[in-house]
């Protein structure tokens, strides 16, 4: 044992030093690795659960990112069907506005034609008469008789007649 | 301003004049020492300057004694690492945060360090059990390494009745500290091995299933059947017997390894300052800063792997 004693093992210094590392264990374990071990193991879950929270806001923000363009979408696809159906109504007021026009030109020429027309027939008409009524006094005049008026008149009346026919044709 | 010159974020002036200062210590230190003395002859510089040859001696002196229990200057030195460690530790977890200052953010970086060690090598669980053990031997080698590179040890004398005695010595050049960690490492092995392995991790040492299985076989099948066996049987007692040994091997080696590290660099440290007294000591310090990280690294590391070796389950044995 006198090599180890040379050493400087002594076996009180050796108990004192291991007293020594077991009351070092204990402080150390209060004061040090406890502390710091809730500490690190509150800070990572903290993180963690911040993490989590960030990836919940992240997914939420896409979620109602998402849901506004699917909203916009369908308002733009709204809009477009609404300016869609005002255009068609926009048309059909238009062709139907265009048709009763012509149609009301129509007949207001169709009237404007049947007008000129009785007129027409009426002039005629009253020339007829005049002239026939000339024709009669004409001859009345040349033959200085007084002529069958009404039977005259008939004849007349034929021969013009046939001759708007004549002319009409 | 003119253009930024300097060295180190000095202005060279400043840079020139330090090492001047240097080289003038540098050389007075020289010529006081031994070496150069042996080398120019006396140059007639005041003694006092020297520094006395050192007599390392390797028992720890006892500088008193504490109802009749010796107390040698490596356990104050001991309790000085102790009183530091726990009074830091004290001061910075009194008010912990969640968000740090900056010597808790230190420490609690330092720690998570270790504790990321202790995971990495042990797995999760294993690992904040381990921890705590790890980390008190890390911290207590390196503490005790680096407070003894502080003025004041190996310096500072007292009186007692033996004589002129230092007062404080690194602990870790007292063979009975490595020893004392070294028997403690021991035991948390053995603990831990015990805890969560039960009787399976005496197995470990006393393997005389195959044997004893092999005789039964011999009885029933014969000498040809079981011979293999007997064989494996034998060798496996022998491997058991190994595996005792090494774990009190472990103790020598832990033991050796520390002291031997830390009073050889205590010893140049002596050695370096008598031979060149003042400057030329301190790339040694640097070293020993060094040395003392190492040391401590290893071993908590060892301590480290030698539990996770102890808890882990030999699959084959365990069948």
């Amino acid at each position: 044992m006198g090599g180890l004693a040379s050493l400087g093992i002594s076996m009180p210094t050796l108990l004192a030093q291991i007293i020594n590392f077991v009351i070092l264990f204990g402080l150390l374990y209060l004061v040090a690795y406890k502390p710091i071990m809730r500490m690190l193991d509150e800070r990572s879950r903290k993180i963690k659960e911040s993490m989590e929270r960030t990836e919940f806001i992240k997914q939420q923000a896409a979620r109602a990112e998402e849901e506004a363009a699917e909203r916009i979408e369908a308002a733009s696809k709204e809009g477009q069907e609404v300016i869609a159906r005002a255009m068609r109504t926009g048309e059909e007021v238009r062709r139907g506005a265009e048709q009763q026009s012509r149609q009301e030109a129509e007949s207001l020429i169709a009237k404007a034609r049947a007008e000129i027309q009785r007129e027409r027939d009426e002039a005629i008409g009253e020339l007829r008469k005049e002239f026939a009524d000339l024709t009669i006094l004409a001859a009345e005049k040349v033959i200085d008789r007084s002529l069958d008026k009404k039977a005259h008149r008939q004849i007349i009346d034929r021969v013009l007649e046939e001759s708007t026919q004549l002319k009409k044709g | 301003m003119p253009e930024k010159k300097g060295c180190l974020g000095c202005s060279f002036p400043v840079i020139v004049g330090v090492l001047l200062v240097f080289l003038v210590l540098f050389v007075v230190g020289f010529a006081i020492g031994p070496l150069g003395k042996s080398m120019f002859g006396d140059l007639g510089l005041p003694s006092w300057l020297a520094v006395d040859q050192p007599h390392p001696e390797l028992p720890a002196e006892v500088v008193f004694h504490l109802f009749g229990f010796p107390i040698t200057n490596s356990v104050i030195g001991a309790w000085f690492t102790i009183i530091f460690l726990v009074g830091f530790s004290y001061a910075v977890t009194r008010r912990m945060k969640l968000i740090p200052s900056r010597l808790q953010s230190l420490f609690e970086s330092f720690l998570g360090w270790l504790y990321n060690f202790c995971q990495s090598v042990a797995g999760e669980k294993n690992g904040r059990r381990f921890f705590p053990v790890v980390a008190t031997i890390f911290l207590f080698v390196a503490l005790n390494a680096w407070l003894s590179l502080l003025p004041g040890f190996g310096s500072i004398t007292v009186e007692t009745a033996e004589g002129e005695v230092h007062l404080l010595r690194g602990a870790n050049t007292d063979i009975n500290m490595p020893l004392a960690l070294a028997l403690m490492s021991f035991v948390f092995v053995e603990f831990f091995g015990l805890r969560s392995r039960g009787f399976h991790y005496l197995g470990k040492f006393v393997n005389v299933g195959q044997f004893f299985r092999s005789i039964g076989q011999l009885f029933r099948g014969g000498l040809r059947a079981s011979l293999s066996g007997l064989i494996t049987g034998a060798i496996n007692i022998f491997v058991g017997f190994l595996e005792a040994l090494s774990e009190l091997v472990r103790i020598v080696s832990f033991t050796f390894r520390l002291f031997g590290n830390m009073t050889a660099g205590e010893i140049l440290l002596l050695m370096a300052m008598f031979l060149i007294p003042w400057l030329f000591a301190l790339p040694f310090y640097g070293l020993e800063l060094l040395v003392g990280f190492v040391q401590a690294l290893i071993f908590g590391g060892l301590t480290l792997v030698f539990l996770t070796v102890a808890v882990a389950s030999h699959g084959g044995e365990a069948a």
